[in-house]
């Protein structure tokens, strides 16, 4: 665990080190910022606009984070070969890339919780009250990314760093896609396609279990229970994509 | 070898959660009441800025959705913003057809909305797309039609027919459909049916739309020769006091030159009973 | 058949304590479709006693990086054993025994060297207090201590060497892989790599290194492997390996052209007034009594010394025979 611990702590430490992160901050600030100009170009509340803007910008450059720094904190640990003297030491393969994960996600976490901060103030500011409840879509997103991350880390161990950057920007999207996949399945003749495609709709990360963006903005009742089991989904799932990144890595040639 | 094996079991573990947890999700009623995401959709310009150059592509997508939508049929909320999502459409690709003749059709069965709401709302999705297709007489066909039987609209029929039958290139069917219910709705003249049939079959070519034009302009010479001759019957009728056997009586008492004929040269038949002309022959209707 | 020696330093007394044992260690690389396979190890074989400093010889594309790849385990090898102080290399015991240095310092330039050792120390297991006592007598060995709050990035070649040096003996390990450690320094930094191996061994750490520059081994290494085409040609101590070959005699003379004589000669040059040839000492007085014979003068005779070298070449020759 000390291990992992450490592996993460310095791979966050090159994230926040590394110029890339400031950037993304930048541009998160300048939608969020924005956020209130586009309200004037649609048709609906000004404040909701606010929120649905802004929980969509910490969504959105929270996912450019975990597919573009898994690149650098994963792809370019094995291509500078950093990596060496850390497993010349008594540190095993899946405690190198669980620690890596975890570096990651704590990237993510930090810019997330920075952008939620954010958005919380405007609106704050906006509405003259606190809403709490865009910490609970903020909580969301990051259980969203836990899967993302881990899709990303995978990639990164399967296949070259560009290649898994848009394999993980493809996951992203299928994951707010399946939902209608299933849907699909009810048109559809034939059991045997039926068969198929629910087993693609359930292999495949259903990631609108994260989202609540609904109810938050239009203050409707959460279900403790949909939260709950998205959890239980989102931590189950990104087991299985870690353990399946850890069995390869833990064949993979590094020279 | 036992490692292996413990992989597996954790693997098949994990994936068994997550398969439980999802099919717990599913049956979760999320919220979605009254539609209400529908009213936060983005407007045309920043789905249009949003496509990236690709608004026909993001009018076929949420157009797609409409009908996914849509076709999920539980009268309550879904009409709330049904115009809305359509102008969305429509603004998003102008020339969508399909998007003026669906959207007009599900706004046909909105059963949310009166009478008189789904009329407007019909009407303003079909005026703006004949705004921005006014060279499309078969979007004005479809809206016509429409009117007449989804919205039981005589009077919007005619005023779609009209535009359509207007637009150069119109078929010949068209035309004569305008100007059959404009007949039967009693605005026109004799003499204005005269006219318009004779245009119609000036411009007909095919044979079949020939014969047709000949049948509307044989009703309405026998409209104008009727308007001429039923005062005279009546006249012979008021003095002599029955209805005259033959047009020969008329002619006799000076009152007509010869005996009339119809249009294709048929002399005219009187009806005693009303003591009026009548027609020899009608030709079927198109 | 390539010759092994495999003499022991105590003279072969008792059976020694190896601290790495490589056996008939074998790895291909599959570069991809229709690419031909590499076998970069074809058999490697050779044991480190305890307490030993060994070089590790051969010219370049030998596999001599490879071998330390897969002792350290970043390579996966498709059969053959490694062990470390008895261990698999693999398992963490084996690990906490070693200290590496690779060929090249791969670092995380967003770090001090300072951080790197603090983040090395996590990794080995090692607490604070520890982490920063040891760090600041590595530094101090490795002469570093006054850049090692300089991000890594600023230092230069030589530097990052030391702190690789550093990182290695970090946490007191038992074996020491270099991987040509002495590559890129200076002479004085050669020195004190040198001077640092030496006094490594006095504290009794097994010390491995993989080197190019032959007489650095030849002075500090108690035995020597070396290996060609994925093979150990040879090992044992540099004396045994150097005293197989045939003594030979340098004769410097004038009056004559060495295709003159009859004397079977290993190699000659001509140059302005004086000849000189090299011959096997058995054929040494045959030569001093033909050139007496033919009114040639010797100007000189001495001893050729053979070196390390010259066996290396001697290997490698062989190897290259068809």
């Amino acid at each position: 665990m000390r291990a992992i611990r450490a592996i993460a702590v310095n791979t966050l430490r090159e994230a926040l080190r590394d110029r890339v992160l400031y950037l993304f901050l930048g541009f998160a600030v300048l939608l969020l910022v924005s956020s209130k100009l586009f309200g004037m170009l649609t048709v609906g509340d000004e404040g909701k606009v606010i929120k649905d803007l802004g929980l969509f910008g910490v969504q959105f450059f929270s996912m450019l984070i975990a597919v573009l720094m898994s690149v650098l904190l994963i792809s370019r640990e094995v291509d500078s070969r950093t990596v060496y003297n850390i497993l010349a030491k008594p540190v095993s393969r899946w405690q190198f890339l669980i620690g890596k994960y975890a570096g990651l996600l704590a990237t993510v976490l930090v810019n997330l919780a920075l952008m939620v901060a954010l958005l919380v103030l405007v609106v704050l500011l906006y509405e003259g009250q606190l809403d709490a409840r865009l910490l609970i879509a903020g909580a969301m997103t990051l259980m969203e990314m836990t899967v993302v991350a881990a899709f990303a880390t995978l990639f990164a161990v399967l296949t070259r760093p560009m290649l898994g950057s848009v394999l993980t920007l493809a996951v992203f999207v299928i994951g707010h896609l399946t939902r209608d996949l299933w849907l699909l399945t009810g048109h559809l003749q034939g059991e045997g396609v039926r068969w198929l495609i629910g087993a693609a709709y359930y292999l495949l990360p259903n990631l609108e279990r994260f989202n609540f963006k609904t109810e938050v903005v239009h203050s409707l009742p959460v279900p403790a229970a949909a939260v709950g089991w998205a959890v239980v989904y989102g931590l189950a799932y990104t087991g299985v994509i870690l353990l399946l990144a850890c069995v390869r890595f833990g064949h993979k040639d590094l020279a | 070898m036992r490692r292996a094996l413990a992989v597996a079991a954790a693997l098949i573990t994990l994936l068994a959660v997550a398969v439980t947890a999802e099919v717990r999700l599913s049956s979760i009623q999320r919220a979605d009441p009254l539609g209400k995401r529908l009213l936060y959709l983005p407007t045309a310009e920043m789905l249009g800025l949003g496509s990236l150059g690709n608004r026909g592509l993001a009018a076929d997508l949420v157009y797609l959705w409409s009908i996914q939508y849509y076709s999920q049929f539980e009268p309550r909320e879904q009409f709330l913003y049904l115009e809305k999502v359509f102008d969305l459409i429509t603004d998003l690709d102008p020339l969508y057809f399909d998007a003026y003749r669906v959207g007009a059709m599900i706004m046909t069965i909105d059963t949310s909305a009166s009478a008189a709401e789904r009329r407007e709302a019909v009407r303003r999705l079909y005026d703006k797309g004949l705004r921005n297709m006014p060279s499309s007489w078969e979007l004005a066909e479809v809206a016509a039609w429409d009117a007449l039987q989804q919205l039981r609209d005589p009077e919007l029929a005619i005023h779609y027919a009209k535009i359509g039958a207007a637009i150069p290139g119109a078929p010949p069917r068209l035309r004569r459909v305008y100007g059959r219910w404009e007949e039967k709705a009693g605005q026109w003249t004799p003499e204005d049916s005269l006219a318009y049939w004779q245009a119609v079959l000036a411009e007909a070519v095919r044979k079949p739309d020939v014969i047709l034009a000949k049948s509307h302009l044989y009703d309405a010479v026998a409209r104008v020769d009727g308007r001429r001759l039923d005062p005279l019957l009546s006249a012979y009728r008021d003095r002599f006091g029955h209805c005259p056997d033959s047009w020969r009586q008329l002619v006799e008492l000076g009152w007509l030159q010869r005996a009339p004929t119809d249009y294709v040269g048929n002399p005219y038949r009187i009806d005693r009973e009303h003591c009026r002309l009548e027609p020899h022959k009608r030709i079927r209707w198109d | 058949m390539p010759e092994v020696y495999t003499s022991s330093s105590d003279g072969g007394a008792g059976v020694a304590e190896y601290e790495l044992t490589v056996r008939d260690v074998h790895k291909t690389f599959d570069p991809g479709l229709l690419r031909r396979k590499i076998h970069a190890l074809r058999g490697v074989t050779f044991e480190v006693e305890r307490g030993e400093v060994f070089g590790f010889l051969g010219p370049n594309g030998a596999g001599k990086t490879t071998t330390i790849k897969a002792i350290t385990g970043i390579i996966a090898v498709e059969s053959g054993r490694i062990e470390i102080g008895g261990h698999a290399h693999a398992a963490p015991a084996a690990k906490r025994r070693l200290g590496f240095m690779s060929e090249n310092p791969y670092f995380y330039n967003h770090l001090t060297g300072r951080e790197l050792l603090r983040f090395y120390g996590e990794l080995l297991g090692m607490d604070r207090d520890r982490i920063r006592r040891r760090s600041g007598e590595v530094l101090e060995r490795v002469a570093m201590q006054d850049h090692a709050d300089r991000p890594l990035r600023s230092l230069s070649k030589g530097m990052l060497q030391r702190m690789s040096l550093a990182q290695a003996l970090l946490g007191s390990p038992q074996l020491l892989v270099l991987d040509e450690p002495m590559s890129g320094l200076d002479p004085l930094g050669r020195r004190d790599v040198r001077d640092i191996i030496l006094a490594e061994k006095g504290r009794g750490t097994t010390v491995f290194f993989s080197s190019h520059v032959i007489p650095d081994v030849e002075t500090i290494c108690d035995r020597v492997a070396i290996l060609i085409a994925g093979r150990v040609r040879a090992a044992g101590s540099v004396h045994e390996l150097v005293a197989r070959r045939a003594e030979m005699y340098e004769a410097t003379f004038v009056g004559t052209d060495p295709e003159r004589l009859r004397t079977p000669l290993v190699s000659t040059h001509v140059g302005g007034d004086a000849s000189w040839v090299r011959v096997e000492s058995d054929h040494r007085d045959e030569l001093i009594r033909e050139l007496a014979t033919i009114d040639a003068r010797l100007v000189s005779l001495t001893p050729v010394r053979s070196s390390l070298e010259d066996f290396l070449l001697g290997q490698f020759a062989i190897e290259e025979e068809p």
